[in-house]
């Protein structure tokens, strides 16, 4: 019972990684546009069927298949964002629409190139287990997801904190008039924070594919994965959003283990709704994003 | 004044074609006919989605929770308690509009938040049709649901009869919120769309006024969806609370002009029938792609919709009239 518990709660921990990776490219764009991109969570599939197509097609490690993922996604995210950039009338509702659409147009075509099946990576050594402690056990690849994505996160982390772009798009985020008047062009911090984000979805999709499995309808999950952690957390840090995908990871994982695979987003979705009707700042407060 | 004549002759006689010229040009085409009754039924969902949309200001990425609740109350109404099959759609609508009760803590979130809550509530209500086997068949499903019956020595569970019930629902629909519209209420929702603090200091019941017109949506999408169970006869989870019921329904409303009462009618008519004539034989897999590409292209060049484009042409209106 114990060892159960303990593998679940180590599986959820190891998912948390790189739910946290998709989670806080949704947030930055939230934070330098006030929009929630609903594609983001195709980027992150397109990113996988990248690794996937090297893979079946020319027989090359996924890894080696990042640099051109990096290239298409980091394209896709830029011309979501040329796209939402034209918006002027009713902002927060056609924004919303015109993201769904092009969630729409991106499932759709993974789904008429690559079919509706469900693949993974056939590399053995992604998917050889690990032995961590006597009973934990974890594939390769999801150890290597986790770790890479933490350094991912570290980088960004930095980033935002320490280089003057990245407190340019803290500055936009906070207060976009005064940010402007301070010489921050912000039409140059948007897309930049839309291409942080596509290299943060490559990642994503990459870890998925490898340690997990991907089908053209994961997009639309990940978009609502994602959103949930990012109200948990509340938009606010990037420790706060990596907190919150573990506690997403880990709620899952012990679902899974315990009830049933089916009730697994369930689980997700209740903590999402009690969150937003109890404490809608969320859990680790500084949301003034959401109270907006 | 001859603009509002010149609208209603137009729209009698688009009624008359409808109900009078369809059955009798169309009545022995089943093919078509039923393509028409499955627009229709998007038609009715649109109208709510735009309903909400419009007058409450509220993008719901969720409808399909009240489609798939709607269908399932009547269907379980019908076949376990042997409800009559009208009397059973109607309290599917009611069935869907008390589910919507549990989505009114969601009304003090604003645009996203409340766009992904009400998707959570989709997803929530799908797993537990289909984890409450006993109620609903579970992921079996409901065989064999009562169709609709004769009346009169009409055969409504015919394709000619379903197609008449869809269509006066939609009218229906369509006449409720036109309805609502011109009343005080949506003179006081068009207000809280323009600047809600303002309305509420004047003394607006703002809140109440969007419960209202989620309850209402809920209970246009229920009365649909139960519409459907009858006429198909067969309801499983993941066909009930399918996307599918969410994605059609706001394409055709952003086709057609969610700010308008008939343009989610047309738009449903028109993207739902050149998606499966035109389209489906084209790409077997994935042509909702295409509703994607419209979905994107009007709202980035119309994003008012198909029917304030046609009449900008002759007419220099308000650009700015909405609600």
């Amino acid at each position: 019972m114990l060892e159960l518990t303990l593998q679940a709660l180590f599986s959820g921990l190891l998912a948390g990684g790189y739910y946290a990776t998709v989670a806080v490219g949704l947030a930055l764009v939230f934070g330098t546009m006030r929009v929630i991109n609903l594609a983001h969570g195709e980027l992150v599939l397109l990113a996988a069927y990248v690794a996937y197509a090297a893979e079946t097609n020319y027989g090359v490690n996924p890894v080696m298949a990042i640099p051109v993922a990096l290239v298409i996604v980091g394209t896709a995210s830029a011309i979501v964002y040329a796209l939402l950039s034209r918006i002027n009338q009713d902002r927060e509702i056609n924004s919303l629409i015109l993201t769904f659409g092009l969630g729409i147009i991106l499932t759709n075509a993974i789904l008429s190139i690559w079919a509706a099946d469900i693949h993974s990576t056939s590399d053995p050594w992604f998917q050889d287990s690990m032995v961590i402690a006597d009973t934990l056990f974890a594939m390769n690849a999801e150890v290597a997801a986790f770790i890479g994505g933490l350094v991912l996160m570290a980088g960004v982390w930095w980033w935002l904190n320490h280089s003057w772009q990245g407190r340019a798009v803290r500055a936009l985020s906070s207060n976009r008039a005064a940010a402007t008047l301070m010489g921050v062009n912000p039409r140059k911090i948007e897309i930049l924070s839309f291409l942080i984000a596509a290299l943060l979805a490559t990642f994503a999709g990459f870890a998925i594919y490898t340690g997990k499995t991907v089908f053209p309808a994961l997009g639309h999950v990940l978009t609502v994965k994602a959103f949930i952690i990012t109200v948990l957390a509340g938009m606010g840090s990037i420790p706060g959003v990596l907190i919150g995908a573990i506690m997403i990871g880990v709620i899952e994982s012990l679902t899974v283990t315990y009830l049933s695979a089916s009730l697994q987003e369930l689980a997700g979705m209740i903590l999402f709704l009690v969150v937003l009707f109890v404490s809608p700042s969320g859990l680790f407060g500084g949301g003034r994003a959401l109270a907006r | 004044m001859t603009k509002t004549l010149m609208n209603r002759i137009v729209l009698t006689a688009a009624l008359a074609i409808a109900y009078v010229g369809v059955p009798l040009l169309l009545g022995g085409n089943a093919y078509v006919l039923g393509l028409i009754v499955a627009a229709l039924t998007i038609a009715g969902v649109a109208v709510a989605w735009a309903l909400l949309g419009n007058l409450g200001g509220m993008v719901s990425f969720g409808h399909a929770a009240f489609f798939g609740v709607g269908s399932y109350t009547s269907a379980v109404l019908a076949m376990k308690l042997g409800v009559p099959v009208f009397a059973a759609m109607l309290l599917g609508g009611v069935g869907a509009a008390v589910s919507s009760i549990a989505m009114l803590p969601a009304l003090r979130l604003r645009g996203p938040y409340f766009a992904l809550a009400i998707l959570a509530y989709a997803h929530i209500f799908q797993i537990l049709a289909t984890e409450m086997t006993a109620v609903t068949g579970g992921a079996g499903g409901l065989l064999s649901i009562p169709r609709f019956p004769t009346l009169l020595g009409f055969e409504f569970g015919e394709k000619l009869g379903g197609y008449l019930i869809v269509l006066t629902i939609v009218v229906l629909a369509a006449f409720a919120y036109d309805a609502i519209r011109r009343s005080t209420w949506g003179l006081a929702l068009k207000a809280m769309h323009d600047t809600e603090v303002a309305t509420r200091v004047v003394g607006v019941p703002s809140t109440h006024l969007k419960a209202a017109m989620l309850v209402l949506s809920a209970f246009i999408t229920g009365v649909v969806g139960a519409f459907n169970a009858h006429f198909i006869s067969f309801l499983d989870p993941d066909y009930a609370f399918s996307s599918g019921w969410t994605v059609l329904p706001i394409a055709a409303a952003i086709f057609g002009g969610y700010r308008t009462v008939w343009g989610p009618v047309v738009g449903a008519l028109a993207i739902y029938l050149v998606d499966q004539l035109l389209f489906k034989p084209i790409l077997p897999h994935g042509h909702q792609m295409i509703l994607g590409v419209l979905l994107c292209a009007m709202i980035l060049f119309s994003p008012g919709g198909l029917m304030p484009a046609l009449r900008r042409r002759p007419v220099k209106e308000n650009r700015h009239a909405h609600a």
